[in-house]
């Protein structure tokens, strides 16, 4: 799949260069480029984009329409993120660190995961 | 340690060597400190449950976590799951108060005898209080009591502690829980990878906005005197955030394959 756009203009990109940037200082996103390279390969791997990615975890309510983090879509996610991790034929300290870097993206768009799901 | 600099170094650890055990003796020594809490009328509703991470199976292990707590649950080598026993005053029918008249901590000079126990203390206070939909919530305040002198424990014998929510259906069935217990907390115990000062002393809300005196709304005066005596004493520390945290977490995720 090829992106429409260069990765780093998708707004859920942009707000995880936010995020790390708040968090560390710096441009962690420029100074490693291991993790959008992670980002964009999944993103490969899966069919989304990140913006679509982003938006497939959360729900609206259907009467109040307030939108809310899908525990459901955010296992599906996680199920994804392992397909490709096992795709990746990585192991050890370099699968993990391919997982880290695809739950930053999620963790700073506000999406609650962690190493234990995947 | 000092007590008052037990208190002032106590942190929620949340990273921990995965791969150290505790020693038993240790554990030993939190339970013991649990079981001597203050506890109203002498019921001690607290009961725990000791279980070693590495013999939870993983798949039971992973529903026993909820979204924010998984990764500590997953770090700490020993979990001590903390319930609150409901049967507890119909099961000891007066006899804990009885021994406290017995052992001299209830007294005639306060109104105290066995008499005063069995017929009306037992009868007409507690047994309408253990059906009270309010009983539970006094019940837990004096279990949070008891695991904070299990959890103040910990932290005098170096290890690192951290109370966490679990799934309560999932526990319930690994460790046999009876219907009458109400899960509280699991204590997450382990040898903390953090540095002794974790970061700092937390933010706290104002003392005055916590305390009054005499009032709601009139605050307790907070006496600067008294907080560089605490400071001297250890119970205040380098409040958060130290300089060097967020490499410290930085380091620590990078250590444990975490997400930045």
């Amino acid at each position: 799949m090829e992106l429409e756009q260069p990765i780093e203009q998708y707004q859920s990109v942009a707000t995880w260069a936010k995020g790390l940037r708040e968090q560390w200082g710096g441009d962690p996103l420029a100074e490693e480029p291991e993790k959008i390279e992670a980002l964009a390969a999944f993103c490969q791997f899966d069919g989304r984009n990140p913006d679509e990615l982003l938006a497939f975890c959360f729900l609206r309510r259907k009467e109040t329409g307030v939108r809310f983090a899908s525990v459901k879509r955010r296992e599906a996610v996680a199920e994804q993120l392992r397909a490709f991790r096992t795709a990746s034929e990585l192991s050890g300290t370099e699968a993990r660190r391919l997982t880290s870097n695809l739950l930053s993206f999620f963790i700073h768009n506000g999406i609650q995961m962690h190493t234990g799901m995947i | 340690m000092e007590y008052k600099e037990v208190i002032g170094i106590r942190r929620s650890i949340r990273y921990f060597d995965p791969d150290r055990p505790v020693e038993r003796e240790k554990i030993q020594k939190i339970l013991e400190a649990m079981r001597i809490a203050s506890c109203a009328v002498n019921a001690h509703w607290l009961r725990a449950v000791v279980v070693q991470r590495s013999e939870i199976p993983q798949a039971t292990l992973d529903s026993l976590k909820t979204p924010v707590t998984a990764l500590v649950q997953e770090l700490a080598p020993v979990h001590i799951y903390c319930y609150l026993n409901t049967g507890t005053v119909k099961e000891v029918e007066g006899a804990r108060l009885r021994e406290l008249v017995d052992v001299g901590a209830l007294n005639p000079s306060h109104g105290w005898s066995h008499k005063f126990v069995d017929e009306f203390v037992y009868p007409q206070i507690l047994v309408p209080f253990s059906e009270n939909p309010a009983y539970p919530i006094a019940a837990a305040f004096d279990c949070g009591g008891a695991g904070t002198q299990g959890l103040l424990t910990a932290v005098d014998e170096g290890l690192g502690v951290c109370w966490t929510a679990f799934n309560a259906e999932p526990a319930k069935e690994m460790m046999d829980i009876p219907d009458d217990w109400i899960p509280l907390y699991v204590m997450n115990v382990g040898y903390p990878l953090e540095s002794r000062e974790a970061g700092g002393q937390r933010p706290r809300p104002p003392f005055e906005e916590l305390y009054s005196e005499g009032k709601v709304g009139r605050p307790f005066p907070r006496d600067p005197k008294i907080v560089a005596e605490l400071e001297q004493e250890k119970m205040f520390t380098t409040p958060a955030p130290l300089p060097n945290r967020k490499q410290e977490v930085r380091d620590l995720s990078r250590k444990l394959g975490l997400p930045e």
